[in-house]
């Protein structure tokens, strides 16, 4: 048992002390895990709608999307995934998904057996809490985005999205120098905020004119955190983060007033 | 007879009848609630979970500038505030009609599902099941018109209260105002009178003394474009 978590065990367990306290027991169970490894490509489907699984879906590396598709074609976008998030987590209670997992950048995942996890669940209560947690905060984030594409304003849901994926980029520690990556297209950010690719460009053209953020390829620099906090709306109590010490002294003075509600 | 909330639980698999007894033993106390009563505020952390037994419920976020969100609508049943139980609670959730709700305590909660893994299964699945609605809102705010948002929200009410043996030959209680409707869609005032007009001057549906009268269910779904594959309803008796 000396040697410890594996890289790929490491990304999860990091993403669960994000949310609660994992106990050195724990850690050594989850880094038991069996994971099938895959590498994919941007745009690959990673788990279709309708798909009945036996297996769930940890991010590795890259950036990943849950997304339905209506009738007309029209793609809209549910929710973000960053590495050691597992979004299809419901899979193990509920039968069929009810939409589909796809990767935006390219990236890494692990395949892990729905039994594995079922068994780790029954022998340690305390991390099937914890991973139900997770599911309640995945709710609480889709909570928020509905009342964005409900009553936000075209400027604030781009600005939320942004502020969103800093917060929780950071608190898994993958920030380079105040930069982190986020490798959507126009389009796809489009198709998670309901508004036009010419819109969102309009939009981005904006907060960079308004010396907010700045951008160089698919890393997103944030400039001015504060007036960006602001022109969102964005309070991060919905993300339920724990105050682990580096995410809290990294944050500015009124995110590190709201997440210490 | 099956309780309230057992037959909720019981849409994600069966519970023997021991498992039901468990249920049952929940309840410690239940209380009469008014039309307007907020049954959890935002910022709440309770010792206890709330069940909704009779009338109806929503859930609902207000942003700083005092716009309001209505995440989703409870009937009989329904648990409010599951999420107490783990995380403190981001948003409101408030009566839209009198009725009655149980007092769950959350010690007695983790006591039971410690005992029978299959009800804290079963728990976890109506708050996933949850997740999966507000998806489905998201879906039609972000890419559906006024016409099949309000369709598809009346084909999930009628869905959830037809499994849940609420509904009367077609007939609904529905106390979902105008008002409601359009803050749960994204939608102005005049938006949603005009959309509520055109469902029933096509002869879908209608509304008599504050109830949901379905008058043809095929047509309302197809306006809605509605499949209720995302209730995750396995254990629906047919």
């Amino acid at each position: 048992m000396a040697q410890g978590p594996s890289a790929e065990h490491a990304r999860l367990i990091r993403k669960l002390q994000t949310i609660a306290v994992v106990t050195a027991e724990e850690q050594d169970a989850l880094a038991e895990l069996p994971m099938r490894l895959r590498v994919f490509a941007a745009s690959a489907d990673l788990l279709r709608e309708d798909q009945p699984s036996t297996e769930c879906c940890l991010i590795l590396e890259g950036l990943a999307c849950r997304y339905k598709v209506l009738g007309a074609g029209q793609r809209q976008i549910l929710s973000l995934h960053l590495p050691g998030d597992i979004p299809d987590l419901m899979s193990l209670h509920l039968q069929t998904m009810d939409h589909g997992l796809a990767s935006l950048g390219r990236g890494r995942a692990a395949y892990i057996p729905h039994g594995a996890v079922r068994e780790l669940c029954d022998r340690h209560p305390q991390l099937a809490a914890t991973l139900w947690r997770d599911t309640l905060i995945d709710a609480s984030i889709g909570r928020e985005w509905l009342a964005g594409v409900g009553r936000r304003t075209a400027h604030e849901r781009i600005a939320h999205l942004i502020c969103e994926a800093l917060v929780r980029s950071r608190a898994l520690g993958l920030m380079d120098e105040g930069a982190f990556e986020l490798p959507m297209t126009q389009a796809e950010l489009g198709d998670a905020t309901g508004l036009s690719t010419v819109h969102v460009n309009r939009v981005l053209q904006d907060l960079r004119r308004e010396e907010l953020i700045t951008w160089r390829g698919r890393s997103i620099l944030v400039l001015d955190w504060e007036r960006l906090r602001l022109a969102a709306d964005f309070d991060a109590g919905y993300l339920h983060l724990l105050r682990d010490a580096d995410t809290v002294a990294l944050l500015r003075p009124r995110l590190r007033t709201s997440l210490a509600d | 007879m099956v309780s309230r909330l057992t037959a909720n639980l019981q849409l994600y698999g069966a519970l023997p009848a021991d498992e039901q007894k468990a249920v049952d033993s929940l309840v410690v106390s239940t209380r009469a609630t008014a039309a307007g009563e907020d049954l959890v505020v935002e910022g709440d952390t309770a010792s206890h979970c709330r069940v909704l037994l009779e009338g109806q419920a929503f859930r609902h976020k207000t942003l700083p500038d005092g716009r309001r969100q209505i995440m989703s609508f409870h009937i009989p049943g329904d648990l409010c505030d599951l999420q107490g139980l783990f995380l403190g609670m981001d948003h409101n959730v408030t009566m839209l009609s009198a009725g009655e709700i149980a007092l769950v305590p959350h010690a007695k909660l983790a006591e039971v599902m410690e005992t029978h893994p299959r009800i804290a299964r079963a728990l976890w699945s109506t708050s996933l099941v949850e997740a999966a609605v507000f998806r489905e809102w998201m879906v039609g705010m972000g890419r559906r018109s006024a016409y099949a948002r309000i369709a598809h929200l009346f084909c999930e009410m009628v869905v959830r209260m037809r499994a849940a043996g609420l509904a009367h030959h077609n007939r609904y209680s529905f106390p979902i105002t105008q008002q409601h409707l359009s803050d749960a869609l994204g939608l102005s005032a005049v938006h949603t009178n005009r959309t509520l007009q055109a469902l029933r001057g096509e002869g879908l549906l209608s509304f008599q003394g504050g109830e949901l009268v379905i008058m043809d269910w095929p047509g309302l779904t197809a306006a809605g474009e509605f499949d209720a594959g995302y209730l995750h309803q396995a254990g629906k008796a047919a």
